[in-house]
């Protein structure tokens, strides 16, 4: 799988193709960044687009020898939302500056982060076992209710189950110490 | 929130695996569910482009159309184009439905945000462009085309840049059947034609 350095990298050569690659990867990542630092829907579509937009130009500042994608992809859209709550003359939100190393108070930071490492790898599962994660995970649902709701086998539900720990696992890899 | 076993089948995990599967567990449970992408989300910039040139609008402006409302703006542009291209302007009051970036030699990059159209058909866009150079001369300009066949065919409007970043705000008309993309061309003195492209989508 290309990294997300790399995309960033092509993004910056006009690589389109590099781009949408990373709006798959990490629309919904700051989607739900947005969306909790903002608290309205609205607003953090639009820091989605302000995001996006920012990556698009700023691309070429990206250095890979400071880093992996991912933290600098997170401090774009950190810097888009932050922006976007000061255009409204509001209270800039508090998000923290970067992944784990940010002042301010601590869980709220590493709060963002994980979920931002977390559910850009979800969006590397197939459907069906992501699927299963998000019944099992957060719709209150058992085993044997996620199994009857979605007509598999319980045995079918825990291998899939296991499988995307599994996948998660190796996506997540050493930066959340896995 | 079930706990991790009754979630995970642990049977025939050695104690790492287990501990690391565990691991992912517990971050899961951290970060919550992902949230639901609105419709308007859902799409890339570059599935919004393909979409965009599909939608049939009013009628193809001529060419000698273009040409007048060039002439008209590249006028406003000499005298002010600094009230047009604003590097520090807010974009608050301009709902924005998609984005398409645009490259271009050097260090210029820029993307064009587009409005949903208006009731008597008009599409309101901006663009936001950086790295491209202040013409030196007086009544030099860019200018922003639609294109077909990667050709310009369709006048956007004029501008000239000062600073790092400059944004412009058009609204344009035009039936985007046909057309494949954006170019900006620069506009030396006493010209009427589309100039050379030095950006494009």
């Amino acid at each position: 799988m290309t990294s997300d350095g790399e995309l960033i990298q092509r993004a910056a050569t006009g690589d389109r193709s590099a781009f949408e690659d990373l709006y798959r990867r990490y629309a919904r990542p700051v989607f739900g960044l947005a969306l909790r630092r903002l608290g309205d829907r609205g607003r953090a579509e639009d820091a989605v687009q302000e995001t996006f937009a920012s990556i698009w130009r700023s691309a070429s500042s990206y250095r890979p020898d400071r880093g992996p994608g991912a933290p600098w992809l997170y401090a774009v859209a950190r810097n888009a939302i932050v922006d976007r709550a000061r255009a409204r003359t509001e209270i800039p939100a508090d998000i923290p500056d970067e992944a784990g190393t940010e002042p301010g108070p601590p869980e709220q930071a590493e709060q963002g982060w994980v979920a931002w490492r977390v559910h850009r790898a979800l969006e590397e599962l197939p459907e069906r076992e992501r699927e299963v994660i998000a019944l099992a995970y957060w719709s209150g649902l058992s085993q044997s209710e996620v199994a009857e709701f979605l007509g598999i086998p319980l045995g079918t539900v825990k291998t899939r189950t296991r499988a995307a720990l599994q996948r998660l696992a190796e996506l997540l890899g050493d930066e959340e110490g896995i | 929130m079930s706990d991790f076993r009754d979630i995970v089948d642990t049977e025939g995990l050695d104690p790492e695996e287990e501990a690391r599967l565990r691991r992912v567990h517990e971050l899961l449970v951290r970060a919550g569910p992902p949230p639901d992408l609105p419709p308007s989300l859902e799409r890339t910039p570059e599935a919004a482009e393909a979409e965009i040139v599909q939608f049939p609008l009013l009628p193809k402006r001529r060419w000698a159309a273009a040409a007048l409302i060039a002439a008209a703006l590249a006028l406003i542009a000499f005298g002010g184009g600094y009230l047009l291209g604003d590097s520090h302007g807010g974009t608050s009051s301009f709902a924005v439905e998609r984005i398409v970036p645009m490259h271009g030699s050097g260090d210029s990059q820029g993307f064009i945000k587009i409005s949903s159209r208006d009731s008597v058909g008009n599409w309101p866009m901006e663009l936001e462009v950086s790295g491209l150079p202040k013409q030196a001369q007086r009544q030099a300009y860019y200018e922003l085309w639609l294109t077909r066949g990667h050709k310009p065919v369709e006048l956007c409007g004029a501008f000239r840049v000062h600073g790092d970043s400059t944004k412009v705000r058009f609204s344009v008309p035009y039936d985007l059947r046909g057309i494949d993309g954006w170019v900006v061309t620069a506009q030396p003195e006493g010209t009427r034609e589309p100039g050379p492209v030095v950006m494009t989508t």
